[in-house]
């Protein structure tokens, strides 16, 4: 089940490099952090930790849902423009995913060693972040470089879950306490009274 | 209690940014003076002290970084007072940049005291976010620009910093537990890290994001395209009291690193900071506005810092950290003067100043200026000295004995094109250009004042004596 979630975490995150449409990134996201969200409910469930269990509830209420529709909002509330067409080339984008796979599965091999477990997982969380920031460098418009800083924040929970079985309780709550200040002050950028320069 | 002290006249500050009496904003600057008072407060407890539980825990060095962040905070909200006069600036953005600094005050006190890397995670980014739109306040398209800019990279080094914690908090799991987030207890088992290398790569990244933070190699120029935009009170807030909390977490981070493996921390931080230094100086030379000007001479100090730190003479490290703190927003609240006929006018800058007033601040920005080139008898000359000396006797027990001697000639041959850059400037701001009449307020000179007496605190014996027991 956890490997299945993965994959579907990884591979939601390479769609959302390839698309071209501001709603149908959100959509990607949405789900990007679904499997997240999941994959922490599936991993606390397995070794009964309940603070896990509780940031799955959260990352899914929060990041699949909550964020997802309140950049919607934004982007109708201000006319963006649906099409984000990225600065990489589809051909270069498709050569360039797999080598960034393969590169961070020889670069995290020698971490993977000294973690004790699952190699993928940790090599498919260090990947997830390149692809993330790949995310972030391909597109100039603010909202898709919003959800690339927001698919980097997943794939830092990724590799927190993965590698350290879980940060303690305090510093998830923290972080997704920061997270929604994150929210407040983009709505604030987004502001239409401050947009009027 | 004692948290409950520090964090009430930020609270305060917040619940009042929401008033719209125009007496309000005597009520604002009222907070950003009471949080001195716990702070000095603080310093009359035995340290360790523990604030809340292990996750806050003051010691003399946060103490330190505290009172100094704090009086910078004084100094910008008395500049804040003149503001108005200088550049446009509704009282709304007034009100919202005093919620965000409230907000900014929580971050950074919890970052400071924190001996959790969680939780200097959570306050730094805090106050990370926070500032974003007090850039934000000076509403032109540069800065709109420069805010969205500093909320994309700014969370990316933020989450440099996270990843780094993460690697790190996997490395000491296995023998401490939930525990591997605690500074304390990472410093006292350090020999005991079951995979030092994985707590080497993970403080490496974490550094890397620190660094990115603080506009070191290669992101030089967008802290101080960011300060270009923003008013100079914003500029003054990211010098004096963000990068202190930056840099405070690099000490954290790089005590317990020096335990691991001295060698490998030493020399990945030589190089950075002189690939910095190299690149800094070269474009302080190009450098045609103060701000910029100021905003590079910034990233050179801190990363003079980092390398006095790293070479074993803390004592320099912090001696220079608070002479920089007071010297840099000082100059950066003075560039509203100083910019009073225009952006790129610096000849004929230090012209122009009538009646006590002016003459007071002519003498006091000299002074400034002066000083943060390191002239006698200014705290960055000593900090320097000891800074230099602390490196050559690394150098000498090293295994590359010329090698080090001769990357510390070629730092100091970079220092000296920072010098003769400044010099230049400073005489052509008294020497060249026209005398045109320039209007200096009491705030601003209050501030400067402040900064004055806080840099002369700095060179009394009690204070030394403090710096050198920090560590």
């Amino acid at each position: 089940m956890v490997d299945f979630l993965i994959g579907l975490f990884l591979a939601s995150l390479i769609v959302a490099l390839f698309t071209t449409r501001l709603n149908g990134l959100l959509l990607w996201y949405a789900i990007n952090s679904l499997m997240l969200g999941l994959l922490a409910l599936s991993m606390g469930s397995s070794i009964d930790d309940d603070a896990m269990i509780l940031s799955g509830v959260i990352t899914i209420l929060m990041k699949a849902i909550a964020i997802p529709f309140f950049l919607k909002n934004i982007s109708q509330k201000f006319h963006f423009s649906q099409q984000i067409v990225p600065k990489i080339k589809v051909h270069y984008a498709i050569m360039l995913v797999p080598v960034i796979l393969v590169f961070t599965f020889y670069l995290s091999e020698p971490i993977v060693n000294m973690i004790h477990t699952h190699a993928n997982y940790m090599a498919i969380s260090i990947s997830s972040l390149f692809l993330a920031l790949l995310l972030i460098m391909e597109h100039s418009g603010v909202v898709p470089k919003v959800i690339g800083f927001l698919a980097l924040e997943n794939s830092l929970f990724l590799l927190g879950t993965t590698a350290t079985k879980g940060m303690p309780m305090l510093i998830e709550l923290g972080i997704f306490f920061d997270l929604l200040m994150a929210i407040v002050v983009i709505n604030l950028l987004f502001d239409k009274e401050e947009m009027r320069i | 209690m004692m948290l409950t002290l520090l964090l009430t006249p930020a609270l305060f500050m917040f619940l009042v940014s929401f008033l719209r009496n125009e007496n309000a904003k005597y009520l604002l600057a009222l907070s950003s003076f009471a949080i001195l008072f716990p702070i000095v407060d603080l310093f009359t407890f035995v340290k360790p002290y523990a604030i809340l539980g292990t996750y806050l825990v003051a010691d003399k060095l946060d103490t330190y970084v505290l009172l100094v962040s704090s009086i910078v905070g004084i100094g910008v909200t008395l500049a804040l007072f003149d503001l108005d006069k200088h550049v446009k600036v509704s009282p709304k953005a007034y009100r919202k940049f005093y919620r965000f600094f409230a907000i900014f005050w929580v971050g950074l006190i919890f970052s400071i005291l924190s001996n959790h890397m969680g939780i200097y995670w959570i306050g730094l980014e805090l106050a990370t976010l926070s500032t974003v739109y007090m850039i934000k306040t000076n509403h032109t398209p540069a800065a709109h620009k420069e805010a969205w800019n500093y909320m994309i990279v700014g969370a990316i080094a933020v989450s440099l910093i996270l990843f780094g914690i993460i690697l790190m908090y996997a490395s000491a799991k296995p023998i401490l537990g939930e525990e591997a987030m605690q500074f304390d207890l990472l410093l006292k088992h350090a020999k005991e890290i079951p995979s030092p290398f994985l707590f080497e790569i993970g403080f490496a990244i974490a550094t890397i994001g620190m660094f990115v933070k603080m506009g070191f190699f290669p992101m030089n120029l967008w802290l101080a395209n960011i300060e270009r935009a923003s008013f100079y009170p914003v500029a003054a807030l990211f010098s004096g009291i963000l990068e202190s909390a930056v840099i405070v977490g690099f000490f954290r981070f790089s005590q317990i690193a020096m335990e691991i493996n001295y060698n490998n921390l030493f020399i990945f931080v030589f190089i950075y900071t002189i690939l910095t230094i190299f690149i800094v100086s070269f474009l302080i030379f190009r450098a045609k506005d103060f701000m910029r000007l100021f905003s590079l001479s910034g990233i050179e100090h801190m990363a003079l810092i980092v390398l006095f730190w790293v070479s074993g003479s803390p004592f320099a490290a912090l001696l220079h950290f608070g002479a920089h703190a007071f010297l840099k927003p000082a100059l950066f609240l003075s560039t509203g003067v100083l910019e009073s006929n225009g952006k790129f006018r610096i000849p004929g800058a230090l012209r122009g100043y009538k009646g006590k007033r002016g003459k007071i601040f002519l003498l006091l920005v000299s002074l400034f200026l002066l000083a943060i080139i390191s002239l006698p008898p200014s705290p960055m000359f000593f900090s320097e000295l000891y800074g230099f000396g602390a490196m050559i006797n690394t150098a000498k027990e090293s295994n590359h004995m010329l090698g080090m001697i001769g990357a510390v000639l070629f730092l100091l041959i970079l220092l000296s094109i920072i010098f003769y850059r400044f010099v230049a400037i400073y005489q052509s701001m008294k020497y060249e250009g026209e005398d045109q009449d320039k209007k200096v307020y009491a705030g601003e000179l209050f501030a400067l004042i402040i900064f004055a007496i806080s840099l002369a605190a700095l060179m009394l014996p009690d204070t030394l004596h403090y710096l050198k027991t920090i560590i």
